[in-house]
Order: C-alpha cells, then structure tokens, then sequence
C-alpha cells in the first residue's frame, strides 16, 4: 500500500472512531467495563481527598467537584478527618484553597489536614500514609473521579491502607452528550495509559 | 438530543456547501473525500508523534534534572487543535503549485 493509502486508511479509522465515540453508546459501554459501580460510603478513620489542579489559586472544575464530595462525607459523619491534597502552582497550593473552602462550609479547623506535597497519585498514597498511619487511620474514604479510582485505590491498598471507595463522577457515565462522551473517552484512555506507565514502572 | 442536533446542522451546512459548490467542483467528491482523509491520517500521526515526544521530554527532564514534570502536560485538548494544523500545512506543502 502507498503512503497516501496507508494515509486514507488511518484517516478513515479516525473519522470511524471519533463518530463512534462521540455519537453511539461505545464510550458509555467502555466506561461500565472498566468503572466498577458505585456503592454506598461506609464509616472509616480519615476521608482523603486526591489532588485534581489549581490554576492561579481557582480550583479546576475537577478538584472542586472532588472538594465538595469530601466536605459532604464529612457532614454525613462518616469520618473524624478530613485531608485535602493537592500541590501548590504559583500563588496558593491547592491543598490550602480547599481548606479555605471546607472553613467556609462549616468543616472545624480541628478535622482539616491539607498536604500540598504529593504531586503525582503515587506520591499522594505515600503522604497520606505519613499523615495517617501515625493517628493509627488505616481505614480511609478515598474520594477522585471515578475513572480515576481504580489505578488510586490500588496505589493506596499498596501504601498500606484499607480503601472505602467513594467516587465523584468527572463525566456521568451515562451521559449522551458527543462532547462529554469525547471528554470520557480521553479520561479513560488518560487512565489506561497511566495504569500501564505504573505496570511498567513497577508501582502496581 | 444533542446527538441528532449536531447531525442535522452539519448535514444542512453540508447540503448547502454542496449545492454552492456543484458547478465550480474542479475535482470528483470521492477524491475530495479521499484527501480530506489523508489529511486527517496525518493528523492523527502528528498526534502520535506530538504526544510520544511530549511523554519522552517529560520523562527526560525527570531523568536528567531529577526535578518532578507532570505527565499531564501532555493531556491538553489544544495539542489536538495543533496536530491538525500541522497536517493541513503538511498536505499543502506537499501538493503540487496550482496554475
């Protein structure tokens, strides 16, 4: 085949990918095979929260959504702590922001932990554990995107905690909107490649 | 909704487009289609290349300078934008002068 063939070809697959994806249930079905389902948050010794961005001191839709999800656990009493993670740009680290905005939620300062130090998810099970393991908090609620929670939650099983998944949706998996569809199509091929990095990288 | 939206507003611009074009067409529609392809093929290589090579520079300044560089970087929706501009400019370059 010549180059401009191989050329008609990928470009034909491309088009054929972007209109499944993006206007036939495929991303909806590929996100139910790799999310597994929600079930309902049970009391543990800290809620964490993971680190989703901050961009000059105003948190990414992402990490708000993550905040608030924390915050709501918190208010349920379904644990004593809260940790807030998150590294800083320029201007206020992440973690910080999200403090602010528990204080402002009515959280007490007492059962606020930020940790601005872990950058990458590896890093934040490391953090947490030095945060945690210490007050003897083994058993936790770990709250990110649900795409998210599977590469998460076996990062920090590794670290030495017991999880309680407790996912914030980014994207419903449901949804029928093309451009939401694209963006959870991205989220989940982001994670397959991240889960294979750490296969490879041997922290999984 | 949102689905059969955007599927009847391409499809009328599309209609329209064509009916505009019909009589000044200086090529067949299936070899317009086929270029378009070709363009969007190449597209889809600048984007592999683009994100490959962003991965290996992030991997590289971690390497060499020990100092932490997020692999999400590389996730920003521009760099698509970016890939097919690269693409058209590409397949224009390579097309013969036009008299």
């Amino acid at each position: 085949m010549s180059a401009r063939g191989a050329l008609r070809v990928l470009g034909g697959a491309t088009v054929a990918l972007f209109v499944a994806l993006a206007f036939t249930p495929l991303t909806n079905l590929l996100y139910r095979a790799y999310v597994p389902p929600a079930t309902p948050p049970e009391p543990a010794a800290a809620i964490v929260v993971l680190g989703a961005g901050v961009d000059n001191g105003v948190l990414t839709d992402s990490s708000l959504r993550r905040a608030f999800g924390g915050v709501a656990l918190f208010r349920q009493g379904l644990a004593p702590l809260l940790v807030m993670l998150g590294p800083g740009g320029a201007g206020r680290s992440e973690a910080e922001v999200r403090v602010r905005l528990a204080l402002d939620l009515g959280v007490p300062a007492g059962a606020l932990l930020p940790d601005p130090r872990g950058r990458t998810t590896r890093d934040e099970a490391r953090v947490s554990w030095e945060d945690l393991a210490p007050r003897g908090a083994r058993r936790i609620l770990l709250v990110t995107a649900s795409e998210h929670m599977p590469r998460a939650a076996a990062l920090f099983r590794r670290a030495g905690f017991e999880v309680v998944p407790a996912a914030v949706d980014d994207e419903p998996g449901g949804t029928s909107r093309p451009q939401a569809r694209l963006d959870l199509a991205r989220n989940l091929l982001r994670e397959l490649l991240a889960r294979a990095y750490n296969r490879v990288a041997g922290y999984l | 909704m949102e689905t059969a939206f955007i599927l009847v507003v391409t499809a009328l611009s599309t209609l329209a487009a064509a009916l505009a074009a019909r009589r000044r067409a200086r090529r067949s529609l299936r070899s317009a289609m086929g270029r378009a392809l070709e363009t969007i093929g190449l597209g889809a290589v600048f984007l592999c290349v683009n994100i490959g090579l962003g991965f290996g520079l992030i991997l590289l300044v971690r390497v060499v300078t020990g100092r932490f560089a997020s692999l999400y970087k590389n996730d920003d929706v521009t760099i698509l934008a970016v890939s097919m501009l690269q693409a058209l400019v590409f397949q224009w370059w390579r097309e013969p002068e036009e008299r």
